[in-house]
C-alpha cells in the first residue's frame, strides 16, 4: 500500500512510498529487499525530523505497525516490553510504579504529550542517541533485547547491543522486537534524573539512573556524557561493598568515568558536575524507597 | 475621565475572536491557500561575509516543476529599511550574514522547490567579517557596508561606518555630579539575542491581478508600513499593493517589518501564478528580527543615604547587518538607563552597531529588558554595598508627580511607589532571605521600570447596521492581545450596546483607515480612543436625524439600552439606523485619535527619534525562587506583577497579556539565546532554542493599578510590552539574594550559576 499525504495549503517537503506489512517476516523480506532505501517506521518523531531536515531520504517507509509488538508482557520472573510500546503506555502501566519507577520518569520527560503518544520503546532504543531517557533506566535493570531477522530471533544484553551515537548491533533488515529485563525483587528500588535547560520538552543534558537491591546489586546508569549511554562498573561495585556510605564517592568516581562534550547544550565542565550530582542523588533516592518500604 | 458607573468596558468580556480561534476555525494567514498557488523557498548564505563569484541556476531551473527562480539580477537593485535603507531583497555582490537570502523558487510543491534551492550552484571568496560589536568599533575592523555613506537613512541619524546610529541625552552636570558622591560603582552587563517566539511563522501569499495590482496575505502586525514597504522594493505606486491580514498568530514585534512578503510578491509577478511562502524554525532563528543583544556600562554615584546623584551609561546594540530598528532601539535604551528615578546628572550615550549576523528587530519592549536588567541589578548591588535595603533604596529615589523625565518633559500620573509597594508586599518583601531550603537556597527580588504608551494615528470606520448591530473597521490587526475587543468594548459602552453586537473585519488596505499599527502598547488605546471619536460623531448624527422628528433638540439624544432616547422618546439603534438608510446614507463614521507629542528640552538630547515618553505605565516585579545548591536549577515559587493600566478595559486579557510577557521575560532570563559561533547560529531549531514550557511557568500574581492617564480612553495606559521588561532583572536579584552569585550576563542559566558558586567556594 502507497501513501501520499497531502494538505490544503502545502505538500509534504517529503515523498517516500509508505508500506504497512501484514506481518514480521513479511517486513524483514521486504527491508532485505529494499536495503538502503528503506527504513523501518515505529513512531517516527525521530525519523520524520531527520526527513524533513534532509539528513536521510528513504524511499521506503515499513510500518512496523499492527504487528504485534504493542505489548507489555508479564511474565513470572520478568517483563518483556514490545518494540511499539509508546512512552505514554510505559508511564501508566501498573507494575512500573513502585521498584520499576524510574521507567515511568523517564518515559515521562521524553519530549511532550503529542510525543508520549507516538514515540516507542522500540525506537528509543534503536535510534542510539546517548540523551535517550529510557536507555539508562533499561541499562540499570541489565535489560537484553530481542532482534529478529531473517534467520529467527536472537538476543543480547543492551548493553552490549549500544555501540555509539547513532550506532547499534542491530543489522539493517532486522527488527527490534522486545526488550526484557528480570523482575526486581521487592527490596529494591530504581530512580532517574534528569537536568535540562527546562523543566519539561527537554533534551537531556544529563540522564542518570540507578537501581539498589537492598543487600544485591547496585547499577548506575548515564546518558548524555559519552558516545553512548554508559554504566560506571566502579561505582557499582563500591556502592554493592559499601553502601549508602559510598554514594558521593560513586557520584564522583562516575564524573570521573564520562566524557562528556561541549556543545551548544553545556559545557562538559558542568556535565560532569551534574554526573556527580545526579548518582548521588539518585543512588540517595533508590536507598529512600527501599528503607520507606516505598519501593 | 468620567466615573459613571460602565457596563461593558472594565469588565471581564469574552473576547470577540475567542471562538473562532479555540475552535480552529479563525484563518490565519498560514492557513490561506489561493487556486493554483506554487510554493516558494530561499537560497540563504552559508557564509558570514562573502562575495558571491557564482551563481548559476540553471540546473534548479531546469527541474520539472520548478516555475521561476530570481535572484538579485533579475529584479531592480532598491535598497529598503525602516532607518537605514541598507537592505536588499536579495544578496547582490556580496552576502553579509549567513542565512541571507540570495535567490528565491517558486515550484509546483514544496518539495521541488526545496530540490531546486539544493540544485542551485554558487561559489563564495570569504571577506574578513566581524561578529563582536567591540571589535567592530576598533579602528580598522572590517566594514560590514563599505558603502555606508551611500545609503538613504532618516536625518536624524549620526551614522559612521560600522554605527548605524548614536544617540545621546544628558542633563546636569555630569563631573560635578560625581565630584559630590559618597561612592561610585561602575558595572557592565551583556543580553543577548532572542526571538519573539510567536506561534506562526511568518507567512506570504502573493498574487497580481489584470491591472497590474498586487494583493499580499499576510500575518504582519503594520499593514500600512508594509503597504508602503512592498511598493518600494516592487518599484510600483502604493495604490497598486493591497495587504490584507487573514490573521496574525502572534506577533510580539517580531512582524513588523517585511519578512517573505517581499520575495513571494516578486515571485508571483514572474511566475504569474500565486505564490506562497512560510518560514521555517531553522528560517526564523538565522533571518528573523530578534532582541538585539547589548553590552551596557554603567558608573552610578550616590549620597551616602543611598541618593542617586550621578550616573553615566552606554549601550552598546548590535543590528546585525542591517540596521531595521536599531538605531531607535538604542536611542530608547536611554530612556531605560534613566530608569524611573530622579538623577540630577547623568549622560547616556547608545551606539547601534552592525556585525556579520542576522538582522534583528523591534521585539516587544525594544531596549526594555536590557536596559532594565542593566539598571535594576545594579540598583541592588549598590543598596547591598550601603546596607540599605533595595525596596527601600528605589523608593527614595523613585520619580514623583511632576518631576522631569531625562529629555526634560513632565513625567505625569506617576505610580511607581504604589507599584514598588504592592508587589513588595504580595510577595513578602519582609523575608526577603528565607535561606537555606532542602539542598536549595531561596531568596526574592524585584524589579521596577517605566514604559510609553506609543503614539501614531489610529481611524476607525464605524457603521450602525439595520438590525442594531455594529461594525467597526479598523486599519489595526488584532495580534492575539484581546485589543481589538478592548476597543471594541469601549465602543459598545459609548453606543449603548452589548460587546456582541460588535463586529469587527479583517485588515485590508484597500478598505480599511489607516492605523499606525499593532505596536508599542497601542492599540486598545489608540483604536479605542478612535472609537470614542466615532460614537461621538454618531451620537451627532442620530441626534440631528431624530431631533427634528421628536422636537427635541439633538445635543438632548442619549445612546442607552441598544435605543435612542430623549425625554420620553425612545426608538431602538435599529429603527434609527433603518430610517438612516431610508432617509440619508445610513450611520457611518470615521473616527480618529493621534496622541498628542509632550514637550521636551531638545538641549538635553541628541539624535534620538522618540526623547520624550508619552502616557508612562509604571510596574514593579517581585519572585520568589529557589536555586539547587548544586545545580543550579532555578524554580520559581512564586511571580508577583503590579502593573500600572490606567484603567482595566478587560481585566481578563490585561493579565493574560502579563502572563505573556512574564514567560517571555522568564525566557530571556533563564533559558533563552539564539547562539552564535563564528556568524553561525548553533541552535536553530526549536530543540535547542529554549522558550519556557508551561511547566517552567509559575501562576503570575497580577495586582492591576488605575492611575489614569491623560490621553487613554477612560484613562487607560498601554499595557502589552511592559511585562516582559523586569522578569531578567528580579530573576537576577532573587538570584543573588538566594545564593549571593550576581551574574551579569543573560541568560542566567543554571549552568552559570553552578559554576559560578563552585569559584566561590574555592
Amino acid at each position: 500500500m502507497s501513501l501520499n499525504a497531502s494538505s490544503r495549503s502545502a505538500p509534504p517537503a517529503m515523498s517516500f512510498s509508505f508500506h504497512r506489512p501484514g506481518s514480521l517476516d513479511a517486513a524483514i523480506a521486504f527491508a532485505r529487499e529494499q536495503g538502503d532505501a528503506a527504513r523501518f517506521l515505529a513512531g517516527g518523531t525521530d525519523l520524520i525530523i531527520q526527513i524533513n531536515r534532509g539528513r536521510v531520504a528513504p524511499r521506503h517507509l515499513i510500518s512496523l505497525d499492527g504487528l504485534g509488538l504493542d505489548r507489555i508482557d508479564e511474565a513470572a520472573t520478568e517483563y518483556a516490553i514490545g518494540a511499539m510500546v509508546t512512552h505514554d503506555a510505559v508511564v501508566n502501566h501498573p507494575g512500573f510504579q513502585t521498584n520499576l519507577v524510574a521507567l515511568a520518569q523517564a518515559s515521562a520527560v521524553v519530549g511532550g504529550r503529542q510525543v508520549r503518544n507516538i514515540a516507542t520503546v522500540g525506537g528509543n532504543i534503536v535510534n542510539a542517541s546517548p540523551a535517550a531517557d529510557l536507555v539508562p533506566v533499561l541499562l540499570a535493570l541489565d535489560a537484553t533485547v530481542d532482534l529478529r531477522g531473517l534467520n529467527g530471533t536472537r538476543s543480547m544484553p543492551l548493553d552490549r547491543f549500544l555501540v555509539e551515537r547513532g550506532r547499534t548491533e542491530r543489522r539493517p533488515e532486522e527488527i527490534l522486537t522486545a526488550v526484557r529485563f528480570d523482575k526486581p525483587p521487592a527490596a529494591s528500588a530504581t530512580w532517574f534524573l534528569k537536568a535540562g535547560r527546562r523543566k519539561a520538552m527537554e533534551i537531556s543534558v544529563i540522564c542518570v539512573a540507578a537501581q539498589l537491591v537492598r543487600g544485591g546489586k547496585a547499577r548506575i546508569a548515564i546518558g548524555a556524557a559519552a558516545s553512548r549511554t554508559v554504566r560506571v562498573p566502579d561505582a557499582e561495585v563500591l556502592v554493592e561493598r559499601q553502601g549508602a556510605a559510598a554514594f558521593r564517592e560513586a557520584g564522583r568516581i562516575a564524573a570521573d568515568a564520562v566524557a562528556p562534550i561541549d556543545d551548544v547544550r553545556a559545557s562538559a565542565r558542568y556535565r560532569k558536575l551534574l554526573v556527580a550530582a545526579l548518582v548521588e542523588r539518585a543512588l540517595v533516592a533508590c536507598a529512600g524507597r527501599i528503607e520507606r518500604g516505598e519501593a | 475621565m468620567s466615573t459613571y458607573e460602565r457596563r461593558v468596558a472594565g469588565k471581564r468580556l469574552k473576547r470577540i475572536d475567542g471562538i473562532g480561534k479555540v475552535t480552529g476555525k479563525h484563518v490565519y494567514a498560514s492557513d490561506f491557500a489561493l487556486p493554483g498557488m506554487l510554493f516558494g523557498k530561499i537560497l540563504r548564505s552559508t557564509e558570514a561575509h562573502a562575495r558571491i563569484v557564482r551563481l548559476d541556476v540553471s540546473k534548479a531551473l531546469a527541474l520539472p516543476g520548478v516555475r521561476t527562480i530570481l535572484s538579485a539580477q533579475d529584479i531592480p537593485q532598491i535598497l529598503f529599511g525602516t532607518a537605514v535603507k541598507d537592505r536588499p531583497v536579495f544578496a547582490a555582490d556580496v552576502v553579509r550574514f549567513r542565512g541571507e537570502a540570495i535567490a528565491a523558487v517558486a515550484a509546483t510543491s514544496l518539495e521541488i522547490a526545496e530540490a531546486a534551492v539544493r540544485a542551485i550552484e554558487i561559489a563564495y571568496e570569504p571577506l574578513p567579517a566581524v561578529f563582536d560589536m567591540e571589535e567592530a568599533l576598533k579602528p580598522g575592523a572590517p566594514l560590514v557596508h563599505g558603502a555606508w555613506g551611500d545609503y538613504q537613512a532618516l536625518p536624524v541619524l549620526d551614522r559612521e561606518g560600522n554605527i548605524s546610529g548614536r544617540s545621546s541625552m544628558a542633563g546636569g552636570d555630569i563631573e560635578a555630579g560625581f565630584a559630590e558622591c559618597y561612592r561610585v560603582y561602575e558595572h557592565r552587563f551583556t543580553t543577548q539575542h532572542v526571538h519573539p517566539g510567536y506561534t506562526e511563522p511568518r507567512t506570504a501569499i502573493a498574487s497580481w491581478d489584470g491591472n497590474g495590482d498586487v494583493s499580499v496575505w499576510c500575518n504582519t502586525q503594520l499593514p500600512f508600513d508594509m503597504k508602503n514597504m512592498l511598493a518600494e522594493v516592487l518599484d510600483l505606486p502604493a495604490s497598486k499593493v493591497r495587504v490584507v491580514v487573514p490573521g496574525i498568530g502572534g506577533g510580539f514585534g517580531g512582524k513588523l517589518r517585511v519578512g517573505v512578503e517581499h520575495f513571494a510578491a516578486w515571485l508571483a509577478r514572474r511566475s504569474k501564478r500565486p505564490v506562497k511562502i512560510v518560514t521555517t524554525s531553522e528560517e526564523e532563528l538565522t533571518d528573523a528580527y530578534p532582541r538585539q543583544p547589548t553590552v551596557i556600562t554603567l558608573r552610578t554615584g550616590v549620597s551616602k543615604d543611598g541618593i542617586l546623584i550621578a550616573r553615566e551609561g552606554r549601550v552598546l546594540l548590535d543590528c546585525g547587518a542591517y540596521a531595521n530598528s536599531g538605531p531607535a532601539t538604542a536611542a530608547l535604551a536611554l530612556q531605560m538607563l534613566a530608569g524611573p528615578y530622579r538623577t540630577p546628572h547623568f549622560s547616556y550615550e547608545s551606539v547601534a552597531v552592525y556585525t556579520n549576523k542576522g538582522s534583528t528587530g523591534s521585539f516587544r519592549a525594544p531596549a526594555g529588558p536590557m536596559g532594565n536588567f542593566a539598571v535594576e541589578s545594579q540598583i541592588d548591588l549598590i543598596a547591598d554595598d550601603l546596607g540599605i535595603d533595595p525596596l527601600e533604596f528605589r523608593l527614595r529615589n523613585v520619580y514623583r508627580e511632576g518631576d522631569k523625565g531625562p529629555a526634560g518633559d513632565t513625567v505625569s500620573s506617576v505610580s511607581i511607589e504604589e507599584s514598588l509597594r504592592r508587589a513588595a508586599d504580595a510577595i513578602g518583601w519582609k523575608d526577603r532571605k528565607p535561606g537555606p531550603d532542602g539542598g536549595k537556597s531561596r531568596g526574592k527580588g524585584l524589579a521596577c521600570s517605566w514604559w510609553l504608551t506609543t503614539g501614531g494615528s489610529s481611524g476607525v470606520y464605524v457603521k450602525i447596521n439595520p438590525d442594531g448591530t455594529v461594525t467597526v473597521v479598523s486599519g489595526a490587526v488584532e495580534i492575539g492581545t484581546g485589543a481589538m475587543t478592548g476597543a471594541a468594548q469601549i465602543l459598545a459602552e459609548e453606543l449603548g450596546v452589548d460587546l456582541g453586537d460588535i463586529n469587527a473585519t479583517d485588515v485590508d488596505t484597500h478598505l480599511s483607515p489607516y492605523d499606525y499599527g499593532a505596536q508599542g502598547s497601542r492599540t486598545a488605546f489608540s483604536v479605542g480612543n478612535a472609537c470614542i471619536a466615532a460614537a461621538q460623531d454618531l451620537r451627532r448624527q442620530i441626534g440631528e436625524l431624530v431631533g427634528p422628528l421628536w422636537n427635541v433638540a439633538p445635543e438632548s439624544v442619549r445612546l442607552e439600552g441598544k435605543g435612542v432616547v430623549s425625554g420620553n422618546n425612545r426608538l431602538s439603534l435599529a429603527e434609527v439606523a433603518a430610517l438612516s438608510q431610508r432617509t440619508g446614507g445610513g450611520l457611518i463614521s470615521h473616527g480618529t485619535f493621534i496622541q498628542p507629542m509632550p514637550t521636551f528640552d531638545p538641549t538635553r538630547v541628541r539624535n534620538h527619534p522618540l526623547p520624550a515618553w508619552t502616557s508612562h505605565s509604571f510596574h514593579t516585579h517581585a519572585v520568589d525562587l529557589s536555586v539547587d545548591d548544586v545545580t543550579g536549577e532555578v524554580s520559581i515559587n512564586r511571580y508577583v506583577v503590579a502593573q500600572d493600566v490606567g484603567f482595566a478595559i478587560n481585566p481578563t486579557y490585561i493579565e493574560g497579556q502579563i502572563e505573556g510577557g512574564v514567560a517571555q521575560g522568564i525566557g530571556q532570563a533563564l533559558s533563552e539565546e539564539i547562539v552564535y559561533e563564528g556568524g553561525r547560529v548553533l541552535n536553530a531549531n526549536l530543540t535547542d532554542y529554549k522558550m519556557p514550557t508551561m511547566m517552567d511557568m509559575p501562576r503570575v500574581e497580577c495586582i492591576l493599578i488605575e492611575k489614569p492617564s491623560v490621553n487613554g480612553p477612560y484613562g487607560a495606559k498601554g499595557v502589552g510590552e511592559p511585562p516582559c521588561i523586569q522578569p531578567p532583572a528580579a530573576i537576577a536579584n532573587a538570584i543573588a539574594a538566594a545564593t549571593g552569585v550576581r551574574i551579569q550576563t543573560l541568560p542566567i542559566t543554571a549552568e552559570k550559576i553552578a559554576l559560578a558558586r563552585l569559584k566561590d567556594g574555592d
